[in-house]
């Protein structure tokens, strides 16, 4: 290629940057990210960087730049635990129990309250419902304990019918079901908020003419309400996907019993005994790294799955 | 104009928060003594004053009490008392993850405390990075009260955490030097039933039958739990005991079986205490919640008057009887179990000498700093002191009653935190006995002085495990086995029916393959050491 | 026009499974609120289920007492408030350039955006990063590290996209320049989304414990859950010999008080939000 070609290549690639970039057109989009573009940064990106403790021993005495460097000696060790296996299908099980019966909920229940008429039990209602997202695991973990002992509802019921009293919370067998269900008690409410804002968009006129066209109500969800909520519920989809691996620890960890562990220990619990509880930061970073990069995959997955599916529908 | 009302909001706002970070005192202290004049101020009136008091950061166990801080009627308390200015400040325990997460961050960030507790086995890495002081010399000469109270088999047991093998001391141990638990059981069941108390263990299992079916509590509803215990088989040591299976609190702790020192929980003694176990809890003789109970639950059932037998600290029977009598009326007779031998074995109730570590020093070469910290260690270990220590700041922890300062019961929101507490870092017999004789008056003279003598009587049956004082550095690299996790898993399934005993061997088969074996190579090295300082 | 009976029936059947729903949602709060009014026998017996047992009024007088607790409302009050305003105007600053699908950068920084999301940075070089910010012991922490999740502002974003084009096109000739397009004809048209992801922060930053118990160690500048959890909750310490008290509240009981005196404030929020839930929210703004 002669200079001239080469120098004229150049030339045009540099422009296309720039002009891809479009400063002068878009320079207030880029002042408008410009804040947060700094918080991102400086709060999530920079401490991020530390993340390389996975690959150390690290002492929290010597510090990144003095503690030693061992390679993926922690990711082997994670993989070779004894239990591994266990607590990596337990938190599958209950990361695919989440996405398939815990998250659509919040999408039925905000469509269901889009039927009541009478506003004041409407809003009395929202209000209730979303309640128990504001109490922590503690309580409600315990309440539950209440409830599945031996004095609790839950068996007060069964004697009434006849059957003899189960310890529920001792049984395997009861973990996952307790965990869905009192997942979609407690958090469920909570999760309403945001289809109901995007519901409240949703021009009343559509829903008039349909009417008038002779649509029932359950006609009128499936073709209005829910076509013209998908951007949100993908939206929050994808969200979701990301911490698939991240079952939240407090959860589980006021759920679980030693007689549940076999379905009930999860990394994050695991990472809790042998990392936090002992000031292990490079395990308790190389567990998570190991998450998130799961996480990272599915994400990226369904993003592309999501832009296939509906013109614009993933994250970017 | 809502961005501009906004930005306007942040700015005024954020003034006013670090306005009030300046603000002045609002807690609820009820004596505010006057502000004390700044040392440089009294030196320059006195030139008398010998040196200038050092202020010492000093990180404990806070479960919410008031902090410290320079010029509170707590500082000035201590330096009165020890000439040592103690600044705490609150760091949240949590069952001790947060407070060790805070204490890493603070030696990350090159802000270690000067005295500490090190929890979590902390002090490991701390001694082999040189970040502890050595205070093998320095105790004897300048804090010779505390070198001479604790005895010299628990100060090598300190030497033998040196990794450098010199032995030189890093740490000082909290220590109990009595047994502290032990079984009790209802003195006032077995007289309404006309029983004797329970000598061999087939008694014992006649006794617990009776206890359930024959209503000991008089209500006419059989409610009564025999015996149990809480969540992760903890708390049932009057159970283990007869096997001789070493535990503290739950916990199986190391100890000689077939001439070998090995971990309680995978001999044969456990695997019979577990076989027994599981037909008590088969027969109904265990309440079925015990591998569910936490603490309120068992007390709750304890104090509602249910519960026959049970696994606990005899100098707080008193609170549990006092709380009998406010719930139901029953004034109970709470007396202790003498030790039942199981066929085979040899029963036991175990103390644990060297409960944990409890201080380390920050390594420093300053020279002031050095003696102060020795002058609190010698106060520390002045029994003189112990009395003052509890008491703490008139008007705040305790009251003048009839001439003679009385505790006064725990209020987190006005009292601050007792920074030094001895009495609780090397625990006696004799001052618990002291303290409880002083809440002897009239009207609980039946509980209290129940509790005094079920100390007294425990100490005969109580045996310390030839482990005691482990460090937590034979379980460097196999946290699970420190946690006991398969332990726990496999015990709480073989009670409640829901594993065949069985099981046991594959447990034990297991806790050898995922480590058991290089921690058990390491516990008996760690005790051919202690035997040979010895 | 009269409803169908068949779509009668299907109001009242979703009417019905709704009213269960909020009556078995309010349980735990019914709970305990009755432990907070109960006496310190029933507490340590542990029968207090849905009613209070020994009523008494001791757990609430400690509570609203306590002068300390009520310092920590106003530093939560304050920081929630600034902290919500402010992170709404970062959010919306952001969401709205990555919401046009014409910026090529919009897909790139939402990337990056996204990966914040998932990968999080260890606890101590966080703290070391914020401890070189001079964050320690600073009121700033209570506000500074919350302006922005990732979460927030992918449905700002989301929303944001819907927003009819032909409005902003229509504006865009009239000579608004992007500035202009936010604050006048979009942000005024987002009530609900505003007040939704308003109220997002304003939970986030009312119930915050992990930045401040990281990051402030003056006690008086605790915001109300880290001062509840000083104050309850951390257990009574192992004393030689408890002083048994001849108070009627117990930790129990306190603390049901506590998470009441914490929660309640942040659970008026949101009625009194519904309404800028109005249906057709965005309507005005199509006609325009």
């Amino acid at each position: 290629m002669s200079k001239k070609h080469a120098s004229v290549k150049a030339l045009r690639v540099k422009r296309s940057v720039k002009d891809w970039l479009n400063l002068k057109k878009y320079w207030p989009l880029y002042v408008m990210m410009l804040p947060g573009m700094i918080f991102f940064i400086t709060f999530k990106y920079i401490p991020m960087l530390g993340s390389v403790i996975a690959f150390q021993d690290y002492s929290v005495f010597k510090g990144i730049f003095g503690s030693t460097w061992v390679g993926l000696k922690h990711f082997r060790d994670l993989f070779s635990y004894a239990e591994f296996k266990r607590v990596f299908s337990n938190t599958l099980i209950l990361g695919l129990l989440k996405t398939v019966l815990i998250f659509p909920i919040p999408l039925i229940l905000s469509m269901m309250l889009n039927e009541i008429k009478n506003l004041r039990l409407k809003k009395a209602i929202q209000t209730s419902i979303y309640i128990p997202y504001f109490l922590s695991w503690v309580i409600v973990g315990g309440l539950i304990f209440d409830i599945f002992g031996s004095g609790g509802l839950f068996n007060n019921f069964r004697n009434a019918l006849g059957m003899d009293t189960v310890l529920a919370m001792q049984k395997s067998s009861w973990f996952r079901p307790i965990y869905v269900i009192s997942s979609i008690w407690k958090d469920s409410g909570w999760g309403t908020v945001v289809y109901l804002a995007a519901i409240s968009g949703i021009d009343p006129a559509l829903y008039e003419s349909a009417s008038m066209d002779g649509a029932s109500r359950v006609q009128r969800m499936r073709h209005i309400t829910l076509p013209l909520l998908l951007p949100t519920i993908l939206t929050l989809f994808l969200l979701n996907i990301g911490s698939f691996l991240e079952l939240g620890f407090d959860q589980v960890f006021n759920l679980l019993t030693p007689m549940t562990y076999s379905v009930g220990d999860i990394f994050d619990t695991y990472v809790y005994r042998v990392g936090i509880q002992k000031g292990q930061y490079s395990i308790t970073t190389a567990v998570g790294l190991f998450q998130s990069v799961i996480g990272f995959i599915l994400v990226m997955t369904f993003n592309k799955l999501a832009n296939k599916f509906s013109e614009d529908g993933g994250l970017w | 104009m809502k961005w501009k009302q906004a930005i306007a909001g942040i700015c005024t706002g954020a003034m006013l928060i670090s306005s009030l970070s300046g603000c002045g005192n609002t807690t609820s202290a009820p004596e505010e003594s006057a502000v004390s004049q700044s040392q440089s101020g009294a030196e320059a009136v006195t030139k008398e004053v010998a040196e200038e008091v050092v202020d010492l950061e000093i990180w404990v166990t806070n479960t919410g009490h008031l902090p410290v801080e320079k010029d509170s009627p707590m500082y000035n308390f201590y330096k009165d008392l020890i000439g040592v200015g103690i600044i705490h400040p609150y760091v949240e325990w949590n069952g001790g993850t947060t407070y060790l997460e805070q204490l890493n961050l603070r030696i990350a960030a090159g802000e270690m405390p000067d005295m500490f507790l090190p929890y979590g086995g902390l002090e490991t890495s701390l001694i082999e990075n040189g970040a502890l002081l050595d205070l093998t010399d320095l105790l004897p000469e300048y804090a010779p009260n505390l070198w001479n109270l604790i005895p010299e088999d628990v100060w090598n047991a300190m030497r033998a955490k040196d990794p450098s093998g010199e032995g030189r001391i890093y740490i000082i141990p909290n220590i109990n030097d009595y047994g502290r638990n032990g079984s009790m059981i209802r003195q006032d069941w077995l007289d309404n039933l006309g029983l004797s108390m329970p000598t061999t263990q087939e008694e014992y299992v006649e006794v617990l039958r009776a206890f359930k079916n024959d209503d000991p509590n008089g209500n006419g509803i059989q409610d009564e739990l025999p015996t149990g215990g809480r969540a992760e088989a903890r708390w049932m040591e009057q159970l283990f005991g007869m096997y001789g299976v070493a535990m503290w609190e739950g916990y199986p702790e190391w100890d000689i079986y077939d001439g070998e020192l090995t971990y309680s929980a995978v001999t044969s003694n456990m695997r019979d205490a577990l076989e027994w176990i599981a037909s008590l809890y088969a027969e109904g003789l265990l309440d079925p919640e015990t591998l569910l109970n936490d603490k309120p639950a068992w007390d709750a059932k304890i104090q509602s008057d249910r519960v026959g037998n049970w696994c606990h600290l005899p100098q707080e029977s008193y609170i549990y009887a006092e709380a009998m009598e406010a719930a139901t009326g029953v004034q109970p007779d709470i007396a202790i179990l003498p030790t039942i031998s199981a066929p085979g074995y040899e029963g036991t109730y175990y103390g644990r000498r060297v409960n944990s570590i409890g201080w380390a020093v920050k390594n420093t070469d300053d020279e002031a700093k050095i003696q102060a910290i020795m002058k609190v260690f010698n106060a520390y270990g002045d029994q003189s002191l112990w009395q003052t220590f509890n008491n703490g700041l008139e008007g705040m922890h305790s009251e003048m009653v009839d001439g003679q300062l009385v505790r006064l019961p725990e209020d987190k929101s006005t009292q601050q935190k007792l920074v030094l507490e001895p009495f609780n870092g090397v625990g006696t017999a004799d001052f618990v006995i002291g303290l409880l004789e002083e809440q002897l008056s009239e009207e609980r003279e039946w509980s209290v002085s129940d509790s005094i003598r079920n100390i007294k009587d425990l100490q005969q049956y109580v045996k310390f495990p030839a482990g005691d004082g482990i460090p937590s550095s034979i379980y460097n690299d196999y946290p699970d086995i420190q946690n006991r996790s398969l332990y726990v898993e496999y015990a709480s399934k073989i009670i409640v029916g829901e594993f065949p005993i069985e099981k046991f061997d594959e447990f034990v088969e297991q806790w050898y393959a995922t480590g058991g074996t290089e921690v058990t190579k390491a516990a008996r090295e760690w005790y051919d050491m202690t035997q040979q300082n010895n | 026009m009269k409803e169908s009976f068949k779509d009668r029936l299907f109001q009242s059947i979703i009417t019905v499974i709704l009213c269960i729903w909020a009556f078995i949602a309010l349980v735990p709060l019914i709970s305990v609120a009755a432990m907070s009014l109960s006496s310190k026998a029933a507490a340590d017996l542990n029968i207090v289920n849905l009613w209070p047992i020994g009523f008494t009024f001791d757990s609430w007088k400690y509570i609203l007492g306590d002068n300390a607790l009520w310092r920590a409302f106003w530093v939560s009050l304050f920081s929630t408030l600034l902290g919500t305003a402010a992170a709404l105007c970062i959010t919306s600053l952001m969401a709205y350039p990555l919401s046009k699908a014409d910026f090529p950068m919009g897909r790139y920084v939402m990337l990056l955006v996204v990966i914040t999301m998932i990968f999080k940075a260890p606890v101590v070089p966080y703290f070391l990063t914020l401890r070189t910010m001079g964050l320690v012991n600073n009121p700033l922490v209570l506000i500074l590290p919350h302006m922005l999740t990732a979460y927030n502002l992918a449905i700002m974003r989301t929303f944001f996209k819907q927003f009819p084009l032909e409005v902003e096109e229509a504006a865009q000739i009239d000579g608004c320049g992007y500035f202009q397009i936010l604050y006048r004809i979009i942000l005024p048209s987002s009530k609900a989304i505003l007040a939704t992801v308003g109220l997002f922060y304003a939970v986030t930053l009312w119930n915050q414990f992990q930045h401040p118990m990281m990051f402030i160690q003056d006690t008086k500048l605790f915001p109300l859950q880290l001062k509840i959890r000083q104050l309850i909750g951390g257990g009574t310490e192992l004393a030689s010999v408890t002083m048994a008290s001849k108070v009627n509240y117990s930790e129990a009981t306190l603390s049901s008080a506590a998470v009441l005196f914490a929660i309640l404030p942040i659970i008026m929020v949101y009625p009194w939000l519904q309404k800028y839930f109005a249906k057709g929210a965005m309507l005005g703004s199509v006609k325009g």
